[in-house]
């Protein structure tokens, strides 16, 4: 199959690359572009480690093809920290202990931002629901959902003041 | 200073590089000329290989290297027996068992590569079923392995790989002296670990002949030595390293794929890369091993239990691996945390034509307290007793005797069982039943200390510190908690010390990050280690203050006389005078073996040593059994775990959560399903069924310390216990919550569903 060239946005950035047509945005953001915070767990969109953000929707990027993503935003784990400084969820998985072998964490932090863009105060129940598409097999989930909820606080507050 | 870094829930030191996905894992690191590798699996569960013939895989453009048995040194390892091959010669024993293997400069095709190699199989009758396999007229899966090389006194016949036979007491005697003898058999399923990172390595020769494997394992040191095993080159020319592990869980202990990369790497003089995808992963990697259990317990009128005879068998699929030392391990560990006077186990591990299996979180002891602690609700109410006070009855004590002659020390099941049941209001809601809800509980004790840990410990010119270890992070805060470890021993502060770890160049020996080992093997030698350190800071610093060592203190970055803080050195200046004046860097050695002891009891075939200590623990568990559907929802879970000492809170009630997560997917929803081919039906994580965050139940962690004093400031470690006890509390509170007991993991839906039936005819 003829490769095709696509511009694909990501991070803010514009990168044009040439693809197979069968190539997923998952290969194409790790093999072509590099960026590797993005990880593939099953590669059958079952676990969610792969999770990006397209035109700010969280999508598991091994069930995308990259021609389909040509010309849209897309986000990734690198692309959440602004100027050197980290999202408010990267901080607070950190201050939670909601990281720990760290697999799962790129794709939870994009899922957890999918839904803080959405809905600035979420329950508990709607933050589960939220990742409910993400698996982590080390944490049973208690310290990620307490981040998620303490980063809506954060960002509220930051909004509010 | 004590206390000032252990006991603090600092953030693990890795975490924010996982934050801004800069942690780069095996499958994330790429060389120049790097290869692609894939595997060519057997189509057969049980055959011999005629022939195989790869000249057309090698032809095809893109393709560098293909390997069969042929191209490995005839070496067969394994932990315990050395049964296994990297490649298999003449015959398959499992299905998708590697046969081949090639590496072409992409995926795809290396993939077009596999369906080029030729195969003839003359397929063999398959056995599955391990008491199938037990019979004497069964397949013989391996023909020959009484040549195989065990590293231990082992007795072995047919296709059971391990019997052992251990006791103490009087079984004959206790069983005659018993009022009540209850019989029960439970079967446990297999499990995968599910780690969320797919096993990956890439192998590389450098010019020298030197390789060097960036490989997902737990052990480093363990996959050097096999390493330099299989290919027959001495360890000075592997190099071993990880960078960060995406789970492991037990399921990255064997290091056959590092091997089999290593030869393409060899064969194509090129870096080759080979990472599994989730059906290779369910299809070809070291699920925990199924077993059944049959326990025969006999028990006095007031509730003694006077004797127990076990019987483990363990599939161990078409190696023996680490199956074998969880067989032996779960004969042990069914006594429970119990004083048990008379008791005989017998362990047997069986070969069938299913994938090897390993070892996941727990070692055989998960499967055994299932077991163990469903035949203690079964006795107590025939005994017409709560399942407490029956338990409260029969607790063990410091000194109490196992059947391989460990003596239980640091006994702490009274006090976890006790708050436990405070925090979960047993007894209210033991009398106040709501219908179609359940209480339950799960006693457990399990062993820590194993083996060798050694570490270096270099102070630098700033006054700052660098741990040199042998284990690897595999999540769990291991690096976090030996910082924290080193900078409490030297009184600075836990930034001043950081850890170069997971690479066998780079550290001393360390057996790795399996069994609770971590904190309490490693974390002695760090503490030793930064002993070692300290003691020659000071022999400086008392020149130079002329003082005596004894009147030295350590704290805020300085080395003064006590009672004068004013008038001391600093850290720095002591490092440095140490670096250009007293003849060199300060390096500090630590070592560390947990000796027991006690010996091994005699008995028969019993392939583990004793260990030194040993971690309790009591989880009691609420659940809700919707009768029409079977659905089972766990609504709360007490955890109550004695760690000896937290040295690091957050990191510990995040293990134990995640445990409890892991129990919950074992004991109700997760299964590998075989085929009568030996093929597995639901190998992927949607039909597999791992918990999602919609799945977990309230969780209330305590958290005891009772330090043991063998143990680096008393911390004995936490690791596997938490997926121990929540699958025993589970069942206890489904059994009381339908009132029908189910002696089979996992008590899906459908099983509930038909016990109800049975149950109301
Ligand atoms: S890798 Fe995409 S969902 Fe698992
Ligand atoms: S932290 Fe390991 S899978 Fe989530």
């Amino acid at each position: 199959m003829a490769k095709q060239q696509i511009r694909l946005k990501v991070n803010g950035e514009t990168y044009e690359i040439l693809v197979e047509p069968y190539i997923t945005l998952l290969e194409a953001l790790r093999e072509e572009l590099r960026l590797t915070g993005t990880k593939k767990g099953c590669d059958l969109g079952d676990c969610g480690t792969c999770t990006v953000l397209l035109e700010g929707k969280a999508v598991n990027s091994c069930l995308v093809l990259a021609i389909d993503a040509r010309d849209k935003e897309v986000t990734t784990v690198e692309g959440l920290a602004q100027g050197g400084k980290m999202h408010p969820l990267q901080e607070a998985f950190i201050e939670h202990g909601a990281i720990q072998c760290g697999y799962c964490t790129p794709g939870m932090l994009l899922s957890a931002k999918a839904l803080l863009d959405m809905n600035e105060h979420p329950s508990e129940e709607e933050v589960r629901a939220a990742i409910a598409g993400n698996l982590c097999r080390c944490t049973g989930y208690v310290r990620i959902v307490e981040a998620i909820l303490a980063a809506a606080e954060s960002l509220a507050r930051r909004g509010n003041g | 200073m004590e206390g000032a870094v252990i006991g603090q829930s600092v953030p693990r030191l890795d975490s924010p590089a996982k934050a801004i996905g800069k942690a780069d894992f095996t499958a994330d690191l790429r060389f120049q000329g790097m290869l692609q590798a894939k595997i060519l699996g057997s189509k057969h569960a049980h055959a011999r290989i005629s022939h195989i013939d790869t000249t057309l895989a090698e032809r095809l453009p893109g393709v560098q290297a293909v390997i069969t048995a042929k191209d490995a040194p005839a070496v067969r390892y394994g932990v315990y027996l050395k049964d296994e091959v990297l490649l298999a010669r003449e015959k398959v024993c499992y299905l998708e068992e590697p046969v081949a293997a090639v590496a072409a400069v992409d995926e795809d095709c290396a993939s077009e590569a596999l369906a080029l190699i030729r195969v003839e199989y003359e397929p063999l009758p398959a056995v599955f079923d391990p008491l199938e396999a037990m019979q004497p007229d069964a397949a013989l899966i391996h023909q020959d392995s009484s040549s195989y090389k065990a590293v231990f006194p082992s007795v072995r016949y047919g296709n059971v790989c391990m019997y052992t036979r251990i006791e103490h007491g009087n079984v004959e005697e206790g069983l005659a002296a018993a009022d009540l003898i209850v019989e029960d058999t439970f079967c446990t399923q297999p499990v995968h670990q599910c780690y969320l990172e797919p096993h990956a390595v890439v192998a590389l020769f450098d010019a020298s002949g030197k390789l060097t494997v960036w490989s997902s394992t737990q052990q480093v040191f363990v996959s050097q030595a096999t390493l330099a095993e299989v290919l027959q080159i001495p360890m000075t020319k592997v190099r071993v390293i990880n960078t960060y592990l995406g789970g492991g869980f037990g399921g990255k202990l064997n290091p056959w794929l590092e091997g089999i990369a290593a030869l393409l790497a060899r064969k194509s003089a090129r870096p080759v890369k080979l990472v599994f995808n989730r059906l290779e992963e369910f299809m070809a990697t070291q699920p925990r091993a199924p077993f059944i259990i049959e326990l025969k317990t006999g028990v006095k009128r007031d509730g003694r239990i006077v004797v127990r005879v076990a019987k483990i068998i363990g599939d161990a699929g078409a190696y023996a691996d680490h199956a074998l030392g969880e067989t032996a391990q779960a004969a042990v560990r069914v006594q429970g945390p119990y004083k048990i006077p008379h008791m005989r186990a017998e362990g047997f591990c069986v070969y069938t034509n299913k994938v090897n299996f390993g070892c996941y979180r727990g070692y055989g002891v998960p499967q055994a307290v299932f077991a163990a602690e469903s035949q203690m609700d079964i006795i107590a109410e025939r005994l017409g007793l709560d399942p407490l006070a029956f338990r409260a009855i029969n607790l063990a004590e410091d000194g109490d005797l196992l059947p391989s002659g460990e003596r239980l020390r640091c006994v702490s099941i009274k006090e976890t069982m006790q708050t436990a049941a405070e925090r979960a209001d047993w007894m209210e809601k033991r009398v106040n039943k709501v219908a179609g809800r359940g209480i339950g509980i799960g006693n457990a004790y399990t062993n820590t200390g194993m083996l060798a840990s050694s570490v270096f410990l270099r102070s630098n010119e700033d006054g700052t510190f660098q741990i040199f270890s042998g284990v690897v992070d595999i999540g769990t805060g291991a690096n976090t908690i030996l910082c924290q470890i080193a900078a409490e021993e030297l009184g600075v502060p836990l930034e001043d010390v950081s850890i170069v770890s997971g690479d066998t160049d780079m550290a001393p020996y360390d057996l790795g990050s399996i069994a609770t080992r971590v904190t309490y093997d490693t974390g002695n030698a760090v503490r030793l280690a930064a002993m070692d350190v300290k003691r020659q800071l000071f022999e400086i610093a008392a020149k130079r203050l002329e003082a005596n060592i004894e009147d030295l203190e350590i704290g805020h970055r300085h080395i003064y006389v006590k009672g004068s803080p004013d008038k001391g050195v600093t850290v720095a200046e002591i490092c440095q005078h140490g670096l250009y004046v007293e003849g060199g860097p300060i390096v500090g050695r630590g070592k560390f073996l947990g000796v027991p002891s006690f010996k091994t009891q005699p008995g028969e075939g019993y392939p583990l040593d004793p260990y030194p200590s040993f971690i309790f623990g009591t989880h009691i568990a609420e659940v809700e059994v919707d009768k029409d559907t079977g659905q089972v929802k766990v609504l709360r879970i007490v955890a109550v775990h004695d760690l000896g000492r937290a040295i690091n809170p957050l990191a510990a009630m995040a293990q134990i959560e995640g445990g409890i997560g892991q129990g919950l997917g074992y004991v109700l929803t997760e299964r590998m399903i075989f085929n009568e081919e030996g093929r597995v039906l639901n190998p992927t994580l949607l039909d597999y069924k791992v918990p999602t965050a919609l799945d977990m139940p309230q969780m209330e962690v305590v958290i005891l310390e009772y330090p043991d004093e063998l143990a680096p400031f008393g911390a004995k470690g936490i690791g596997e216990l938490p997926q121990i006890c929540a699958p025993a509390a589970v069942a206890n509170a489904v059994a009381d919550a339908i009132g029908v007991r189910i002696r089979e993991l996992p008590l899906t839906a459908e099983k509930i569903l038909e016990a109800l039936r049975q149950d109301s005819v």
